[in-house]
């Protein structure tokens, strides 16, 4: 099962890079982008196949946890947090069902003569169709909402020195810290 | 206070660097808030409001005197390089003060780093799409086929887009040429339809998605929607080309 994963995680992270690159990330990314691409896709893989959960909910938890490790990430190389994720979602998109709505608009649109036919293909491409919809909605969903729970958190990634103003009482004595 | 020409000069800058950063694909609450930053270290007001392609910046100080200007958002590359650069400079401006001069001399240090060389880009996406194949069950040959596929198709696309082809037909040629290639896996004994699958899958614009969401979600709707529109288009687009290369060879994929 292990072997398995860290399979799994490998793919992930070599295909997140690669898919990365075309958008020119900064260099010191790219070892977290490959990181967070492949707990992300090992933990799909894990819901998906040892718990025999459904594509889009295991695609969630997989991007949140994606969410989750970017807010982390991106303090300690100051990236903004859609630097970190985005590359690394790219991997969980689900391309065969979107092949199949695709295969299955072209198959449907040659068979329109066969009433049967052309019925079973409607019904594969609105399958297909409705996966991939809903895959790439929980994946963009999963990892953005870090960004809206964590607001300050998220769009203070890039600042490098904090200044931190001593907060004094009367007598003069500091008694906390404020940004 | 600013005299007329100091505020102009601030203008001409924040301008163009929002319009950089919102070209380079950006979300637009980041641009908004990374612009304020930038404005508030130099000592005036910016606002801003945008949509696909233009922007209108208006700037004043504290004195009520005013700066507005409409500017058209340049079709650059996405560069995560330049979100992830300028908005730390918004930061360091905001931290450490800096003047004018030293903000423009920083902003220019940072678009004219080299970018990464071309076949290492290559390189990668054909990895890249390769591991792809083999996370949908691919075997080894048709993993060897997408390799060669998308670095072909990926090669046109930089050429085209070299020459300023529109960018529709960008992604339809080159998804095309991915999948006749990929479609010599059905030749072999491979998991053929897996590679053609796969081999087109480098052209799906996940950044306007993923922005497009954001946009959305924060009450950007506008610039939310029509990224999304752009990029539903795009797919459109590369679905277009795969079909081609479908219809070419549907009989012997059934």
């Amino acid at each position: 099962m292990i072997l398995e994963l860290v399979n799994d995680g490998i793919f992930a992270a070599i295909a997140a890079v690669g898919f990365g690159s075309i958008s020119y990330p900064p260099k010191r990314a790219f070892k977290y982008i490959a990181l967070l691409a492949a707990i992300g896709h090992a933990l799909r893989f894990y819901l998906m196949h040892y718990l025999s959960m459904d594509i889009a909910t295991a695609s969630f938890f997989g991007s949140l946890l994606i969410g989750v490790a970017a807010l982390w990430f991106g303090k300690v190389s100051h990236c903004p947090l859609t630097v970190l994720y985005i590359p690394a979602l790219l991997p969980m998109i689900p391309g065969i069902y979107a092949y199949k709505s695709v295969f299955a608009l072209v198959m449907l649109l040659n068979s329109l003569e066969n009433q049967e036919l052309a019925q079973q293909y409607v019904h594969e491409f609105m399958l297909n169709c409705t996966v991939t919809v809903s895959v790439v909605f929980m994946l963009a969903v999963g990892a953005t909402s870090m960004i809206f729970l964590f607001p300050k958190k998220a769009y203070s990634m890039t600042r490098k020195n904090r200044i931190f103003v001593a907060r004094k009482n009367e007598d003069g004595k500091i008694t906390g810290f404020t940004e | 206070m600013k005299s007329e020409d100091e505020l102009k000069e601030i203008a001409e800058f924040v301008g163009e660097y929002a319009t950089c950063l919102l070209g380079s694909g950006v979300h637009t609450s980041r641009v908004m808030r990374n612009t304020a930053r930038i404005g508030e270290a130099l000592g005036v007001t910016t606002r801003i409001s945008t949509s696909q392609k233009s922007v209108v910046l208006t700037i004043s100080d504290s004195k009520r005197n005013v700066h507005t200007k409409v500017l058209t958002i340049p079709a650059l590359p996405i560069s995560f390089e330049y979100n992830s650069e300028l908005s730390a400079l918004s930061w360091e401006a905001c931290d450490s003060h800096l003047s004018i001069d030293q903000l423009k001399e920083r902003y220019y240090d940072i678009l004219s780093r080299p970018k990464m060389r071309y076949y290492w880009i290559l390189l990668l996406v054909g990895l890249a799409n390769a591991s792809f194949c083999r996370l949908f069950g691919g075997d080894w040959g048709a993993m060897g086929i997408v390799f060669v596929a998308t670095v072909v198709g990926f090669f046109v696309r930089l050429i085209l887009q070299k020459n300023h082809v529109n960018h529709f037909f960008i992604v339809t040629t080159s998804a095309f040429v991915s999948s006749m290639i990929a479609s010599v896996s059905l030749l072999f004994d491979v998991t053929a339809d897996i590679a053609i699958a796969t081999s087109v899958l480098y052209l799906i614009p996940g950044v306007p998605i993923i922005n497009g969401v954001i946009d959305i979600v924060e009450g950007h709707t506008l610039s939310g929607l029509s990224r999304l529109i752009q990029a539903v288009l795009l797919v459109i687009c590369l679905a277009i080309g795969l079909s081609i290369s479908l219809l070419l060879f549907k009989n012997s994929l059934l």
